[in-house]
């Protein structure tokens, strides 16, 4: 029953596109207000709360030492996951992963790796053992644009972890190396309307939706495209404009003092 | 300036002692050991029965209620519509005033329409049989719809109708308020919207006395603001 | 290890000494009810959904309402990274949870529905499960499910051969008993109660007694943060 959505507020919702005008009054490329808190789990090594408008997301990067892959024995290993918790949306349910959280998983993962926020070969200990980084994303409240809430929230994870060596006897504590600060930013289209930061509702209309991570000098390191709508390369291209000046501003904002620092 | 306005209603929640005066327990309240406790979290209102108003809850429906409904399913002799109750509502084909056959259905009313129906029945399992208000069909093809708590329907209403009246005299717009919650709204763009957000307000200040004023003098300030 | 010197704790608290609590009500926008509380160091959300339609149909009961209770914890909620999922503890949880709350709701209400509770540990620190009823049983209150009433919960425990109120982590791994108990306060029903360890009658007795009174301090935050939710605002 959750899945209908009454025809009034779809015409609602496009005909307010086609004038360029959003429900809640937002521009086309606005976001709605995002705050970001960190250091909240101190069971955790990191950890990061972030909500974008109503969306809510915690995310815990626990660290720990364990076994290199074998064809990578002086690389750490970063695990992401995302778990969808009933609790944050009527249409969770119980269960393992599916395809949407494995999909957001794979997702922040692929920003947080390609980008090279963390320079693996950084992470081996003295003993042939290696730091496992773990980024565990718990999402809370699902009021659309899970994709972008979780990335945030696992860059400033990752920036507000520190080892546990004390703990482990390999010396002192340290902050991760963390060389790239990738940022997604999500576009959906609607009726051949472009918009950033899609709400629950705008999620659930666009046909198509194209998530794009950027780093600091505006080099690609991941986009998907999610949904059974198409988009013309025209269309890509000008979302990628539009995402890497919009995760220019995000980044400015939220990890500009990181940057300087 | 701050104007406090001071909640004077009395908030319970359950098992709050009410009374020791069984008889008079009303709706919202239990009886135990010769005295009267509060069901759920509400407002304490003891003007004639004892009784508590929610301030939340889901929308249980009653015969004779007048709702607004979504169709999100039809089957071969049913509309299957969502009236944002924790059950599934059906109108049977036969309800619609004119025969017709079962393929003319999504013709008429299909999945995603929004129309206004009767409740009819509810039986002890919660089986609930919709008609159309006076066997007239009323989809709602224009305007906006917007949902909140059914608790919060008699204040949107008001007192013999004084909070409807005052949206709908000093906007000019259409305004249907459905006992689920379910508010339909119909006129210019900018009324619609400054209706919207009255009734969010009304919503969030439900509880509070002095409403009705407070809305007359943000409606008063809005509409000036609008015709700047 | 020593857990009493002086008559003080290891976090100095005295025996009867609940540690710090806080209730937020309603903090989640989807949910028709929630409630976040620390209690200690430990950090738990619940949220209600319902009553609403059963799927699987075949679930649900025709003259009422069934309940469903899922405790959980966040990989991240413990020392050592902990793989999602239920594992036998979370659902032996999620049962007596269940089992503690189910007495005082109005089932009888909402044939063919169901209520569902969601508990998720976000940072555990001892206690989670009481804390995590103390959050259901308001996150239900704000959702507007008919209940009779209030269920409060809080861990009892001997350490050092003294009775002790609201277990933290160490006296919980190294004591002599752990003892959490859940009830109707104003009926003084006790609607969850186990116990791990060793304990004489006499030392039960006592330890009830004082589980009893810490629930009853419990009962008076919860419904504090329900009348806050209402009352402490301005409108202008």
């Amino acid at each position: 029953m959750n899945d209908v959505i009454a025809e009034i507020r779809k015409d609602y919702i496009y005909n307010l596109a086609k004038r360029r005008e959003r429900v809640d009054g937002r521009t086309f490329d606005e976001y709605r207000p995002i705050s970001v808190q960190t250091g909240l789990i101190d069971k955790a090594e990191g950890s990061a709360r972030v909500k974008i408008g109503n969306t809510q997301v915690m995310v815990g990067v626990k660290i720990q030492p364990g076994d290199p892959f074998p064809d990578a024995p002086d690389m750490g290993v970063i695990i992401t996951n995302v778990e969808l918790v009933p609790l944050a949306s009527p249409s969770f349910e119980p269960g393992p992963p599916d395809e949407n959280a494995i999909e957001l998983a794979r997702v922040v993962d692929r920003g947080v790796r390609e980008s090279g926020a963390i320079d693996l070969s950084t992470l081996n200990l003295p003993d042939g053992k290696v730091w496992l980084v773990f980024i565990d994303v718990h999402v809370l409240d699902h009021d659309g644009n899970l994709m972008d809430a979780a990335a945030i929230g696992a860059l400033a994870a990752l920036i507000n972890a520190k080892t546990p060596s004390e703990k482990y006897g390999y010396g002192e504590n340290e902050s991760l190396p963390i060389k790239e600060h990738p940022i997604a930013v999500t576009a959906v289209d609607i009726d051949g309307e472009i918009m950033l930061d899609p709400s629950l509702d705008e999620e659930t209309i666009a046909s198509t939706r194209l998530t794009v991570i950027s780093g600091s000098q505006g080099a690609l390191s991941g986009m998907q495209k999610s949904g059974t709508g198409t988009l013309s390369s025209e269309e890509i291209c000008r979302i990628v404009n539009l995402a890497t000046s919009k995760a220019k501003q995000i980044r400015e904002q939220f990890f500009g003092d990181v940057l300087r620092g | 300036m701050k104007n406090k306005e001071i909640v004077d209603k009395n908030i319970v929640i359950p098992g709050d002692l009410l009374s020791d005066d069984p008889p008079k327990s009303g709706e919202g309240t239990y009886v135990e050991d010769g005295k009267i406790y509060s069901l759920i979290y509400g407002i304490f209102d003891d003007k004639d029965k004892i009784r508590v108003i929610p301030l939340s809850g889901k929308y249980i429906p009653s015969i004779g209620d007048v709702v607004i409904g979504l169709i999100v399913d039809i089957s071969f002799s049913n509309w299957k519509v969502d009236i944002s109750a924790p059950y599934e509502a059906l109108m049977h084909i036969s309800e619609y005033p004119r025969r017709i056959d079962s393929s003319e259905m999504s013709k008429i009313m299909r999945v995603g329409d929004l129309a206004i129906f009767k409740v009819v029945d509810v039986d002890s399992s919660m089986k609930i049989e919709l008609a159309l208000k006076n066997d007239q069909l009323k989809v709602l093809r224009t305007g906006r719809i917007i949902e909140v708590s059914y608790s919060k329907v008699p204040r949107v209403i008001g007192r013999a109708g004084s909070m409807i009246n005052l949206l709908k005299s000093t906007l000019n717009i259409n305004i249907f308020v459905g006992k689920n919650g379910r508010i339909w709204i119909d006129g210019k763009e900018s009324d619609e919207d400054l209706a919207v957000r009255a009734i969010k307000k009304i919503e969030q200040e439900a509880h509070t006395s002095g409403l009705t004023d407070r809305m007359t003098k943000f409606l008063e300030e809005e509409k000036h603001g609008i015709h700047k | 290890m020593e857990f009493i010197s002086n008559g003080r704790r290891i976090d100095n608290r005295l025996p009867e000494e609940l540690r710090p609590i806080k209730f937020e009500v309603g903090v989640l926008e989807r949910a028709d009810g929630s409630c976040y509380v620390e209690h200690g160091g430990n950090k738990v959300i619940a949220a209600v959904y319902g009553p609403r339609g059963v799927h699987p149909r075949h679930l649900q009961e025709a003259s009422r309402a069934i309940i469903r209770y899922r405790y959980n914890m966040a990989s991240f909620s413990v020392e050592e990274r902990r793989r999602p999922g239920p594992d036998r503890r979370s659902v032996e949880i999620s049962k007596v949870s269940r089992e503690a709350i189910d007495p005082l709701i109005m089932k009888e209400f909402y044939p063919r529905s169901t209520v569902d509770i969601f508990v998720e540990i976000l940072q555990a620190d001892a206690g989670t499960r009481t804390a995590g009823i103390n959050a259901a049983s308001v996150a239900l209150i704000d959702a507007g499910v008919p209940m009779k009433g209030l269920i409060s919960a809080c861990a009892v425990g001997k350490v050092d051969d003294t009775v002790v109120l609201d277990l933290i982590k160490e006296e919980d791994n190294y004591g002599q008993a752990d003892m959490p108990v859940a009830m109707d306060v104003r009926t003084g029903q006790i609607t969850l109660l186990q116990m791990d360890g060793h304990l004489t009658i006499d030392e039960f007795e006592r330890a009830l007694e004082l589980a009893k009174r810490g629930c009853a301090l419990v009962a008076e935050m919860q419904r504090e943060a329900l009348i806050q939710k209402y009352q402490g605002e301005e409108y202008e």
